[in-house]
Parts: C-alpha cells; structure tokens; sequence
C-alpha cells in the first residue's frame, strides 16, 4: 500500500495538519496487514474515549514527542485475537504486547512516510499502560493530533503528541 | 528438508506473526524456535543449528545489530541466513545491518507475501 502524500519533517507547525491524514494512513496498513482487519474512521460522531490500555512509543530527534494507541480491554483482545488467531478469551493475556506492537509498527509507518525524517527519528521500545486511572504528563508539549477509529465497534483512538 | 527457524523479537505477538508468515509463505517449517532478544537468541544458537533466523533491531538486553555482530563471530552460526525485521526501516539501520552481515531486511507492517520474497532467496534453495 502507498501513502496518499508525503510532507517535509521540517518545520513541524506548518507541516502538522498535514499529518494526520500521513496518521490515519499508517494506522490502517498497520491493522490491514498485520491485524487482519480493517479499522474505520468514524463517518459522523467522534467514539468514546477509553483508555483501559494505553501503548505509547516516543519520538526522538528530529521529531521529539509521544506517539499513542489508547482503547478498552475489550478492544485490545479482539485485536490480539486477530493478531494471533486465536479465540480472544485465549488472547487477554497478550493484550499488552499486541497494543505495543500496533503501536510500535504504528509510529514506525508513520515516520517512514514523511520525507527526510527515517533516519532521522529514532523510536523507543513501547511502554503499555493499564487501566485508566492514569495522568500523562510529557515534557514533548506542543502539536498534538488525536485521531478516533472504530475497530469492530470499539472506539481506538491515536495520538501524536510532538514538541514544537 | 525442513527449516529449521530462530525467530527474535520483543514481542510475542510479532514472533506468532511472523511463524504464521512463514506457514502462510509455503515454508515447510521444521522446528521453530523464539528468543525475546539478542542475549536470548546467542544462547539458543550455542544449543541448536539453524537454518534461519529473523531478527527484531529494536529490542532491550539486547539489541538484532549487536546479536548480529555476535553471531557472526560464531563459527557454528556464522553462515546461517539472517533477516532484519523491524520498524526502524531508515537506510542508515539496514545499511548497519547488511554491512555485518545481515543477508536482507523487511519492514513492518508486512504482508506473507513480502516475507516470502525476502526469505526465499536467503535460503539458496533449502525452502
């Protein structure tokens, strides 16, 4: 699959909003080639936040920020299900790794899809939080971009949080 | 003759993924084994032959570069085929890794198809 566009990593502020589609693009190859399913942006109102799992992996370099995957439990098995292709009561305990991962391939895409930035924005090893009951604070407080999807029903929602 | 495979990732979804990539790919999968990093991966090879391994880069204890720069000092695995499978796709980190010996790479996401095509070839006729 290819990107619909590309933008420079320069000049983060005039290149953000052109982002998200970059965003939503390498969120749905991820999901259409190693989840196995599709995942929709919703067409009129914007789902539910829920943050019962949270996979976040940081940016830095070029990019600095926190890029994030955040859905319910609920949702976390069904994608580790398909992940795994196994029933989703068998893939609760793989909940964690498979959010990192989709978040971890997430971030990875995207970055591979704005030009000049590959080798210059390196990624961490993902972190997943679980359960809500949480506050993040990043020193990468600038630009943010928060896109809602829908995965078999259940809201997932992606973030993009980069230093300006 | 069956492959007999070393898979190395963090992720133990991801080492699900890519066995099942394999299977998918018409491999004819013998034994299969998985370690989470290098450190994991080095003491595997010391136990076992294999005829395969596919490397995370990104991984903690230790990372798929610097387990390549070990296996290669390995004179029962030096020659055995290793794919780089990782999201840092930029030239600099596969350049680093073909450059110790690395025979290719893929890009995650990936579909069966693209494991395939860079598998198949690193076998010299063994799949």
């Amino acid at each position: 699959m290819s990107a619909p566009t590309q933008s420079s990593a320069g000049n983060n502020s005039g290149s953000f909003e052109q982002w998200r589609p970059l965003l939503a693009a390498a969120v749905k190859e991820v999901f259409s080639m190693m989840v196995g399913a599709e995942i929709n942006v919703p067409e009129d109102v914007d789902p539910p936040v829920v943050t019962e799992v949270t996979g976040m992996v940081g940016l830095a370099g070029e990019l600095c920020g926190v890029f994030s995957v955040r859905c319910s439990k609920i949702c976390g098995s069904k994608i580790a299900s398909k992940m795994l292709g196994v029933p989703a009561t068998e893939a609760a305990s793989h909940i964690s790794d498979a959010i990192g991962e989709i978040c971890n391939m997430a971030a990875g895409n995207f970055k591979a899809k704005i030009d000049g930035l590959q080798d210059k924005c390196m990624l961490s090893v993902p972190t997943v939080i679980t359960g809500g009951d949480y506050q993040l604070y990043s020193l990468a407080v600038g630009d943010r971009i928060e896109l809602p999807f829908l995965f078999e029903g259940e809201p997932v929602w992606v973030g993009l949080e980069v230093r300006s | 003759m069956a492959i007999r495979a070393l898979i190395v990732d963090d992720s133990s979804v991801m080492r699900k993924i890519v066995e099942r990539c394999l299977r998918q790919a018409g491999m004819d999968l013998g034994q299969v084994l998985e370690a989470s990093n290098g450190a994991e991966a080095l003491a595997l090879v010391n136990e076992n032959t294999f005829d395969l391994i596919l490397s995370d880069i990104n991984m903690p204890v230790m990372d798929g570069l610097e387990f390549v720069r070990h296996l290669k000092e390995l004179e029962n695995a030096k020659n055995v085929p290793i794919v780089m499978i990782t999201t840092e796709g930029g030239e600099k980190s596969v350049l680093e890794a073909l450059s110790l010996g690395a025979k290719g790479y893929i890009r995650k996401p990936f579909t069966p198809d693209q494991v395939k095509e860079h598998v198949i070839p690193v076998l010299g006729g063994k799949s």
